[in-house]
């Protein structure tokens, strides 16, 4: 690696020192004499690599005038009272500020992750704090009655997965960069639980960030328009806003196990294998989506009839269908992936292909990463297109005997169920796209090398589509088949005669894959700039 | 001037060339009225030291960078005007480009990486690994063929590299610091390779570097400064 | 270099005699000033002198009489000795082409023009050593030598482009001296 010998002999030493001693910062005055300004502006621009040891340079520099002046003896207690989480807060800023433009990006698109799961999820724990009968203006009385509202419940608890799916794609932003400057830190010195602290108030300070617009909205909705909000529905929000960056923090501490452990993870050109954690850490998140439905729906059944219980049956064991089957599908991705990747690295015949069956070859998880919100949105979207269609027949069918129900009431509630899932495939189409560029970003030096030696830019952004086309495409087979079948088993168990075969169905999954496409081919006019030879000068 | 080549057309021709890179603040000027001939078949040696623009020069004479002023003509056509789908062509069948590093596509075996630039040209997958296989066993890196570049020692991934370029039969291969992440007995062996099969094949090649012992393996040396050519040229 | 030490090394392999120590000196190394045999023959009756080889008769070989010659035990020792000395690294920094940058800036002269000049001489040697090393069919004592003299000519052209670079405050330092 190119990393400057100097730079990192001089003065990670010292700054292992500051980061170490908690608080002591000024004890070392000899680098705080000396001017890095300019070091700074001509690697900030650059490689990160060389940005880490450099505003490390600047927070001694920025630190350090207060002390100077004075004998660093006296002055060690005195700057003591700044505990190891401001140092450990400072550091996270100043790396931060000093990086490219990316891990910019990092943070917005995490505040807004942070934001959507924050709303959802308030919207949920408000529904769960009311108890049985309400007039709601809002939903054409969908809230008002606990069943129904056990269905609202489940349904925003499960728009959460692809707003995971999402906040993962967008940790990934810039991930590579953001390992190799923290193995950097540990190379200077700083301590596992360091290094752990910095990226869990990394990932924590941006997740508070949403949590924050969106709660202070919720607030003033809660005050404006809601009467006598119960104290239950105050509890949530206090737990949802400080819960969802608490939960990024320790995500972003769990998703750096590998760097943390060897501080030459990242430093050496090691090739990237996919991260077990990230997986991991998606389904502990599904987990504790599963396990918090039911309580959600138990609380807002509360002090119901007698039967409440069954109120939230039918909401609950859809979603736990869905979840299996979504996880079935994202486990056959990975295996198709590989499959796929296997067989047409030695069929390919085109360069394209050639590329891209090897790239999911070396990493078939990455695929089934970025696609398991998509695939759960596709379970979903073809199973619900089946239902409608159930539910309307029957509903046409039996309409002479409940004269009093009002169609609109019913119809409503499957509008705002596709309105639900599509905002979730739009949530999903955001995260595939996010990570389509990510990947994008990460080897633009190798992309540029590629158009250097005359590889012409169609044949790259061809093996682009196809590393999201090959993988999808299967595993969208599967899905719908999935969706289909729920669908079917609906219709089956509601319609007396002969079923009808929802084949509009079939378009949900084809829809999906178009729109992947889509959303992959965003990337493309960045490897247009990506490729470019000014590329060419940075590792 | 080359004495041998002043009366022909020469393979490679870059005049008066000027390339800035940035915007208004910050601009930096890395060729300032560069000029040079490259003949076919012939070893031309770029030095200089960091910053004085021969990475640039060698980016546009190898029709990856378009210059903002002056002209590059390759057999008499004028590089710079050409489109970027005809440059794009030109690079993977007349010319050859190997860097210090980071050419490979790290997700391909060496075969796979060397019979890259023959598929793009059309050619069947298993006459492209046939002749890749060739190539890798001229560079003495054939045992490493199902390797990816990550499991390959510098000078093997580097020797493959040098396959690659060579692989199509160039005209003309462009060589920046090829050496420049080796250890001296790996450069020997990469220079060694490149320069017997260049002039087994009749290759030219314009190698950059900042390495005396590098630039010795040339017939010719050109020494840069301040983004131009710095005085005489220096003849063998 | 000392060439009794090496004719005493050529020797070690079993009688030679005068002209058959050159053309194997010249053989093993390739690139050194190659060895006169009026050089070849004074060396030897040192050797003899000195107790370190002897007459080991003659032969004639059809042709005009040979004097063969081989060492004597005390030659082998002599010989272990010098081989396993160090040479000294250095030991004096007499450096030719600095003497001529500082003589060239007291003259008044374009001490910058010659180094150009010099670098140019060393590059060209050095290609011609080059070519020497990858020439077809070259063996491994060639290029080991030629390998010695490429990198003292890398180490001289490195010390001028530095030298190069600071010939103002050089040029400064001297003046004022």
């Amino acid at each position: 690696m190119s990393t400057d010998p100097t730079a990192r002999q001089e003065d990670p030493q010292s700054t292992a020192r500051a980061t170490r001693t908690e608080g002591t910062r000024g004890t070392n005055p000899a680098t705080g004499a000396e001017d890095p300004q300019n070091t700074n502006r001509a690697t900030g621009t650059k490689d990160p690599q060389n940005t880490a040891p450099a505003t490390r340079a600047k927070d001694l520099r920025n630190t350090a005038p207060a002390t100077r002046a004075k004998d660093p003896q006296n002055t060690a207690p005195a700057t003591r009272t700044n505990g190891p989480l401001g140092t450990d807060l400072r550091l996270a800023w100043l790396l931060t500020r000093g990086s490219d433009r990316r891990e910019w990006w990092r943070v917005g698109l995490t505040a807004l992750g942070a934001a959507l799961a924050t709303g959802f999820a308030l919207a949920a724990a408000a529904l769960a704090s009311l108890q049985g009968q309400y007039a709601v203006s809002l939903g054409a009385g969908l809230l008002d009655q606990p069943g129904t509202r056990s269905g609202v419940i489940v349904t925003l608890l499960l728009l959460l997965v692809p707003v995971l799916g999402f906040l993962g794609q967008c940790a990934r932003i810039g991930a590579v960069h953001r390992d190799r400057r923290l193995a950097a830190l540990r190379l200077a010195g700083a301590t596992p639980a360091q290094v752990r602290r910095i990226s869990a108030l990394e990932t924590g300070l941006a997740c508070l960030l949403g949590s924050v617009l969106t709660t202070s909205a919720a607030v003033v909705v809660m005050l404006t328009g809601w009467q006598n909000p119960p104290a239950l529905a105050w509890a949530g929000v206090v737990v949802t806003g400080l819960g969802v960056p608490v939960l990024g923090a320790v995500a972003g501490a769990v998703a750096l196990r590998r760097v943390v452990a060897s501080p030459l993870g990242r430093v050496r050109r090691v090739r990237p294998r996919s991260g077990r954690a990230s997986g991991l850490l998606f389904a502990a998140a599904v987990l504790f989506l599963a396990a918090s439905a039911p309580v959600a729906v138990a609380l807002t059944s509360r002090g119901g009839p007698q039967r409440t219980p069954a109120y939230g049956g039918p909401p609950l064991i859809v979603a736990g269908l869905l979840v299996v089957v979504g996880a079935a599908a994202v486990g056959l991705v990975g295996g198709t992936a590989r499959v796929t990747g296997r067989v047409l690295a030695r069929r390919a015949r085109t360069a394209a292909t050639l590329i891209a069956a090897e790239r999911l070859r070396e990493d078939p998880w990455a695929a089934a990463r970025t696609h398991a919100a998509v695939l759960l949105v596709t379970v979903v979207g073809t199973a619900y297109v089946g239902v409608r269609q159930a539910m309307l027949a029957d509903l046409h069918a039996t309409r002479a005997d409940r004269l009093g129900a009002s169609m609109s009431y019913y119809e409503t509630g499957l509008d705002l169920t596709a309105l639900a899932i599509l905002v979730a495939l739009a949530i999903a189409l955001g995260g595939l796209a996010v990570g389509t560029v990510e990947s994008l970003a990460a080897r633009r030096r190798g992309l540029a090398a590629q158009t250097a030696a005359g590889v012409p830019r169609s044949v790259l952004g061809r093996a682009l589509l196809l590393e999201t086309a090959l993988p999808l495409g299967p595993a969208l087979l599967l899905g719908g088949a999935g969706g289909m079948a729920i669908g079917v088993c609906y219709a089956r168990l509601t319609a007396d005669g002969a079923p009808v075969m929802p084949y509009a169905a079939l378009l949900v999954p084809l829809g999906v894959y178009a729109a992947c496409l889509l959303a992959a081919a965003t990337s493309l006019p960045l490897l247009r700039r990506s490729v470019r030879p000014a590329e060419l000068r940075y590792t | 001037m080359s004495s041998k080549g002043d009366t022909s057309v020469p393979l490679l021709e870059g005049r008066d060339l000027g390339k800035a890179y940035g915007r208004a603040h910050g601009r930096t000027e890395a060729l300032r009225g560069a000029s040079l001939r490259l003949d076919a078949g012939e070893i031309l040696a770029v030095t200089g030291t960091s910053g004085s623009g021969k990475s640039t020069l060698l980016h546009c004479l190898a029709g990856i960078v378009r210059p903002d002023t002056g002209a590059v003509s390759y057999r008499g056509e004028r590089l710079d005007q050409l489109p970027e789908k005809r440059l794009s062509e030109l690079r993977r069948t007349e010319f050859g480009v190997v860097f210090q590093f980071g050419q490979l596509i790290p997700e391909l075996t060496a075969l796979d990486n060397v019979a890259l630039p023959l598929l793009l040209a059309g050619v069947s997958r298993a006459q492209a690994h046939t002749r890749a296989g060739e190539w890798l066993e001229r560079f003495g890196v054939r045992g490493q063929s199902e390797l990816r570049p990550g499991e390959m020692s510098g000078g093997q991934a580097q020797r493959t590299a040098l396959a690659r370029a060579l692989v199509t039969g160039p005209k003309a291969v462009f060589a920046d610091e090829p050496t420049g992440a080796l250890d001296s007995l790996a450069s020997e062996q990469v220079m060694t390779a490149l320069v017997h099969t260049a002039r087994e094949s009749g290759t030219a090649i314009l190698l950059v570097t900042h390495d005396t012992q590098v630039a010795a393996y040339a017939d010719r040396e050109l020494r840069m400064a301040d983004g131009a050519v710095a005085g005489a040229e220096v003849t063998a | 270099m000392s060439t009794r030490h090496i004719l005493l090394g050529l020797l070690a392999g079993g009688p030679s005699h005068g002209y058959d120590l050159k053309r194997r000196h010249d053989d093993r190394f390739p690139q050194a000033r190659p060895l006169a045999y009026g050089q070849v023959y004074t060396t030897l009756q040192r050797l003899v002198r000195d107790g370190l080889a002897e007459v080991d008769g003659t032969d004639s070989d059809g042709g005009p009489e040979r004097t063969k010659y081989r060492a004597t035990d005390e030659g082998a020792r002599e010989l272990a000795e010098w081989a396993r000395q160090i040479a000294p690294p250095a030991p004096f920094v007499a450096n030719e082409i600095f003497a001529k940058v500082v003589v060239s800036i007291l003259a008044g002269g374009d001490p910058d023009a010659y180094l150009r000049a010099q670098r140019a001489a060393h590059m060209a040697r050095m290609r011609e050593l080059t070519a020497v090393k990858t020439a077809p069919g070259a063996d491994l004592a060639t290029v080991l030598s030629a390998d010695y003299a490429l990198n003292h000519l890398d180490a001289d052209l490195r010390w001028m482009t530095t030298t190069a670079a600071r010939l103002t405050t050089l040029t400064a330092e001297v003046d004022s001296a």
